[in-house]
């Protein structure tokens, strides 16, 4: 399996010169599976430059959204693809009491967001409104869980043919009103979609010191995701939704106080990761995978 | 054990933060979960209940009726209304592990997500006692 950051930037894009080397754009990653079918997961601004790229490429698109925040959809209308009659989009995204997801979507697809409504665009789109479940797309098999944000939110598991496990919990504060190191498993939000992963893509918008004023806000603080993180006893951790307000400078002293946090926590030396825009990561059998404790 | 649902998660988180004494149950009626106020009033923490036989310390602590006869759970009101998806309110006896008896009035309110129900949270207040003590 191989991973490619598209956006790795949390609630609002944050474009600017002191942003370039973690990226300005929200929430997209694109995957690669053994098969070299691809699948995307979150639609935010990053999928318009993935989208340039398979326009013309890959007609059948499989986008897994994990909730509708306009940073999680906000590049859907500008994904080319979408103005492809030759694309197949599948989009599949937490489903709602309250309205279809493509309802939902419409939303924002529609006047006066946008200058062209979901029925107008050209490409062939589905949209499958998801419960908590599990299916395959291809060689993979997915498992999507409900987790602990604002309004219905989804975290995926997706298992590729030889076993390689990703998860991608963008969205979370698992430690809203728990405690985390104590708690046992079945209690944990999102613990059995990451227990021993591969690879755990996780939310961790804030510093601990910046969490208190937005505690609820359905983000984490660090300790928390390393906290999970061990819980879950994931091999390698990538940090994820980076606060619009930080820069690549904050950045970088952010990931040296992760890295000294997840030592004392036992973890793997090098484990722990930023992700950025355009990064790529190998896992699997050819993968240099830090060996866990 | 099974991840439980996050609806049940989210609840447990709730109730934890509050000093009204709560419980939570899943859809079957088992109690899975009560908060330290719950404990405080029972004399027992949920932690130490946990290790012990549910027979054994719901036979101590009850429910009992007004002449001090053990309600089975099954026969509570709350159970009843709960397993029609529906709200109850309703008072009964209870005593803590130290056998002091206090009536208490419970309110019970369905957990229901997309899949239908899955479990209640009880809150409960001791007759007669006001949210200040008095």
């Amino acid at each position: 399996m191989k991973l490619k950051v598209w956006g790795a930037r949390g609630s609002v894009p944050a474009p600017g010169p002191e942003m370039n080397r973690y990226g300005g754009n929200t929430s997209c990653v694109e995957l690669e599976l053994s098969d070299g079918s691809k699948l995307i997961i979150d639609a935010g601004t990053g999928i318009r430059s993935l989208g340039v790229g398979i326009a013309r490429s890959l007609p059948k698109i499989n986008i897994l959204l994990t909730h509708l925040h306009l940073d999680h959809i906000q590049g859907l209308m500008f994904f080319a693809p979408c103005f492809s009659p030759d694309s197949e989009i599948t989009i599949w995204g937490p489903s709602s009491p309250e309205a279809s997801l493509e309802e939902r979507i419409a939303r924002y697809i529609s006047a006066p967001l946008s200058p062209v409504e979901v029925r107008e665009l050209p490409c062939e789109v589905n949209f499958r409104d998801t419960p908590p479940s599990k299916w395959e797309i291809g060689p993979a098999k997915i498992r999507a869980e409900a987790v602990t944000h604002r309004g219905p939110t989804l975290g995926y598991r997706v298992t590729d043919e030889d076993g390689t496990t990703l998860t991608y919990i963008s969205d979370h504060e698992p430690g809203l009103g728990a405690p985390l190191e104590t708690l046992e498993p079945e209690w944990i939000s999102g613990f059995d979609l990451a227990h021993g992963a591969d690879l755990l893509i996780h939310d961790c918008q804030y510093t601990d010191e910046e969490y208190p004023e937005h505690v609820g806000w359905g983000h984490s603080r660090l300790s928390d995701t390393l906290t999970f993180a061990r819980r879950v006893e994931s091999k390698r951790l990538l940090l994820f939704h980076h606060d619009p307000l930080h820069s690549d400078e904050f950045l970088d002293r952010f990931h040296e106080t992760a890295r000294e946090r997840w030592a004392e926590l036992g973890g793997a030396d090098g484990a722990v990761e930023m992700a950025a825009e355009s990064q790529e990561i190998q896992l699997g059998a050819t993968a240099g995978v830090p060996a866990a404790t | 054990m099974a991840q439980k649902p996050i609806e049940l998660i989210l609840a447990r988180n709730f109730l934890t933060s509050l000093s009204t004494p709560a419980f939570l149950v899943d859809v079957g009626g088992a109690l899975i979960f009560y908060n330290e106020a719950a404990g405080a009033m029972l004399g027992i923490s949920f932690e130490e209940s946990a290790r012990t036989p549910a027979e054994e310390w719901s036979q101590t602590i009850g429910p009992f009726d007004a002449d001090g006869r053990p309600i089975p759970i099954e026969e509570l009101h709350t159970t009843k209304a709960l397993r029609r998806g529906r709200p109850a309110h309703g008072t009964f006896t209870m005593r803590s592990v130290k056998g002091d008896a206090f009536e208490i009035e419970s309110t019970a309110l369905p957990i229901v997500a997309e899949g239908g129900q899955e479990g209640a949270m009880i809150f409960v207040w001791p007759r007669g006692k006001s949210r200040d003590g008095g």
